[in-house]
């Protein structure tokens, strides 16, 4: 196993996520209610719906970070959080976390090893260098920029391999290049037969996915082609940022 | 492949492990805990040859040979209930939150990843534990019959079992995911079958058991069997925590990684005040959304309504854990009356923790400047004022403590004592827990950190003192036949007039430094 993607014996028919009556409470506010939704290989699917509307609960489910209060996720055939789903999934935080102490080419050389990848030096050295990181792999992550950040989240996430790879809002402080660099690992990735699914207001995730999946206030409430005019009118919301020239 | 990724976490560790060490100047911390432990080797030496203590009378050996076990096995009770409540909530760990992002969200078993880290916890707990039962140890022999290293040795092992036994049962409950309910239920019906084998003077609640342990030198036959069955009860715990501790949830880790992180860090400034709102985050304490009664407009002045409309909204937990500081804070003053005056620290310190949560409308006043900022009143005035609500509440813990007292005690002197010292005890632990509430740890942090800490812990040794010292006074004179009660007048008095100064103070204070910050 060299790292990267989908190599592990994922089958074409099976959906990798499927999620079933799914449903999240915290207290009494209702955060996601009687989902359901399957993703299969080789899809790219934006996440989208307006601030506070599940995205980010329906994604920490599917990553087994949550427990469902009603319902169930489906990794690749086994249940969210158990060790095939790990296996399975690739997960992107909204927010980056790290070791204080590490460098970040340790923890590429940690997370790739946690997954079983024998010798990871060359996909580390590549998405080092995708990713303008090259020169930072000894550094430690109290040295970097809030993009800098993201992009070694980015790397983190795609160092092992995995299936299905899920992204909450990946692109925050990327500068445009590194966006273009973003959007190119995807199409690999789904080139190997992973299926990705990225929560976003950008259009121009939207226009680069092959599928649209909208929440709203905790409900699917779109699920179909990514017409980024039709998913603004839809939600009734103003996109701010348009897709670079 | 898991055997790979198991073995990647190790030499992970293993590897941050030793560069940690390799920062650290082993060298000056060996010296450091070495004349530490000398100096503190000597000043117990020294305070326990200079407290004369009398060897116990025979009637108070009986009574405590029969109700300490009990006793004790409620404290451990509570503290198991302590625990099971924080593994309801995803305690007792504090994982980092990459350890969340990366090694727990891996394909290994997560048991593996978990067990170090817990048991690194256990160590600590075990050795805090143990020594600090070893100094009660040196304290206790020499009022009771049985070898210091009996009681030592005896004290020592309870010390270390029973913090073990609370992690142990909260990992339990963290890794069965039993819901709060649940385990606040267990935890509570374990306090309830010790306070039973209290009143019928019986042997076996498992807390109990173990509290036999703590008076091992002076039991005897089956008894003492009993006090082997505690302590494998509660290793028993600890290993069937440290087997489940894997079956953590995870969203309960992430949210404890990053308030863990904070609590951790507000902890090493010595800022108090955060600590318990953090704490409160942790344990997931909020104030009820209905109160318990409604305060109407007619109650009183608009500060002292406030206060009391604070109050009113209190959780259960929050009352729950007052009164039982409460009840404590009087077991352990008739502990120290009967068996050790060093015990006479203990009471103070407690009822300071109950004074930290009573105090809460004036630290919310502080905690939101702005808010008494753009008042048209006078800022000292107000904070003054704040000072009444917490006051008065702080006198009915006062006279609770001093009730469960007498009852423990079987006297109604104490209630008498409780009584006189009732409100300059209420106004000076509000004083005291003001100061901490107010504090602001920051402002020592750069130049003089040791003052900053000695700021912060000042308010807790002044509770102490002021708690400990009539009662110390009271018992003297009682010992030599004559009234207790004008050793506690004059002190009241003398603590009302320090409370009073206390109070103006603090109000300046507060005032000035706003003006500074304006």
């Amino acid at each position: 196993m060299s790292g990267g993607v989908a190599e592990l014996g994922h089958q074409a028919q099976a959906p990798l996520l499927r999620a079933r009556g799914l449903g999240r409470r915290y207290d009494d506010f209702v955060a996601l209610t009687n989902l359901g939704v399957e993703i299969g290989a080789g899809e790219l699917v934006a996440l989208v719906g307006p601030n506070g509307a599940g995205k980010t609960t329906f994604l920490t489910l599917a990553a087994g970070l949550l427990e469902p209060t009603s319902g169930a996720v489906e990794i690749d055939g086994a249940a969210a959080g158990s060790i095939p789903a790990r296996r399975a999934l690739s997960y992107i935080p909204d927010a980056p976390v790290f070791y204080e102490d590490v460098s970040l080419g340790e923890h590429l050389g940690y997370v790739a090893a946690l997954h079983g990848v024998e010798e990871p030096e060359p996909r580390i050295a590549f998405l080092l260098e995708r990713l303008g990181l090259d020169e930072w792999a000894d550094a430690l992550p109290g040295e970097f920029s809030r993009g800098m950040r993201q992009k070694a989240s980015i790397a983190l996430g795609l160092v092992r391999p995995f299936s299905l790879l899920l992204a909450d809002e990946p692109l925050d402080g990327l500068d445009p290049p590194s966006r273009e660099v973003f959007f190119e690992l995807l199409a690999e990735a789904r080139a190997a037969g992973a299926a990705v699914v990225v929560s976003t207001h950008r259009p121009d995730v939207i226009a680069a996915a092959s599928r649209c999946v909208g929440i709203r206030e905790g409900r699917l409430v779109y699920d179909g082609p990514p017409d980024p005019a039709a998913i603004e009118e839809f939600f009734e919301y103003t996109v701010a940022d348009r897709p670079e020239p | 492949m898991r055997a790979g990724a198991e073995a990647a976490l190790v030499e992970f560790r293993r590897t941050r492990r030793r560069r940690y060490v390799e920062e650290l100047d082993v060298m000056e911390i060996l010296y450091r805990v070495y004349v530490g432990a000398i100096f503190a080797a000597i000043a117990l030496g020294v305070l326990a040859g200079a407290l004369h203590e009398a060897p116990a009378s025979a009637a108070a050996l009986d009574s405590i040979r029969v109700h300490a076990p009990p006793i004790f096995g409620i404290a451990v009770a509570l503290g198991v209930l302590a625990g099971l409540r924080s593994g309801a909530h995803g305690g007792p760990l504090a994982i980092e939150p990459a350890e969340v992002q990366y090694t727990l969200l891996a394909p290994l078993d997560r048991s593996f990843a978990l067990r170090p880290k817990a048991l690194s916890q256990l160590r600590i707990a075990a050795i805090a534990g143990a020594v600090t039962g070893a100094v009660v140890g040196n304290f206790v022999f020499r009022r009771f019959p049985g070898s210091p290293v009996e009681w030592i040795a005896g004290l020592a092992l309870f010390g270390a079992l029973v913090p073990v036994a609370v992690l142990g049962a909260a990992m339990l409950a963290s890794g069965r995911r039993l819901r709060p309910l649940l385990a606040g239920g267990a935890g509570v019906a374990l306090v309830l079958w010790s306070v039973a084998d209290l009143a019928l003077g019986s042997t076996t609640s498992p807390t109990t058991m173990l509290g036999e342990l703590a008076t091992l030198p002076l039991q005897h036959g089956a008894r003492i069997v009993l006090a082997g069955v505690g302590a494998v009860l509660a290793l028993a715990l600890v290993g069937a925590g440290l087997l489940r501790v894997g079956g953590i949830l995870l969203e309960a880790a992430r949210r404890r990684a990053a308030l863990a992180a904070e609590l951790r860090f507000t902890a090493s400034v010595g800022d108090l005040r955060t600590v318990i709102l953090l704490r409160r985050q942790l344990a997931s304490e909020r104030p009820r959304r209905r109160p318990w009664l409604r305060i109407g407009a007619g109650a009183g002045r608009p500060v002292w309504r406030r206060g009391w409309q604070s109050f009113m909204r209190w959780p259960l937990v929050r009352i729950a854990r007052v009164l039982v500081l409460a009840l404590a804070a009087g077991a352990v003053a008739v502990a120290a009356w009967k068996a050790s005056i060093v015990l006479f620290v203990v009471p103070g310190v407690l009822l300071f923790v109950a004074a930290l949560d009573l105090i809460e409308p004036l630290a919310q006043e502080s905690d939101h400047p702005t808010r008494f900022e753009l008042l048209p009143a006078d800022t000292a005035r107000l904070f003054r004022r704040h000072l009444a609500a917490p006051t008065a509440a702080l006198v009915a813990v006062v006279l609770l403590a001093a009730a469960a007292a007498a009852a423990i005690a079987g006297d109604p002197l104490a209630l008498g004592i409780g009584l006189v010292l009732a409100f300059p005890l209420g106004l000076v632990l509000a004083c005291c827990a003001g100061f901490s509430a107010t504090n602001d740890p920051f402002r020592f942090a750069g130049m003089t950190p040791g003052v900053g800490y000695g700021v912060a812990a000042a308010p807790l040794l002044v509770a102490a003192v002021a708690v400990g010292l009539p009662l110390l006074a009271a018992r003297a004179l009682w010992l030599h036949g004559s009234s207790p009660f004008t050793a506690t007048i004059s002190l009241g008095l003398i603590l009302l007039g320090v409370a009073w100064v206390a109070a103006l103070f603090l109000g300046e204070l507060v005032a000035k430094r706003t003006a500074v910050q304006a």
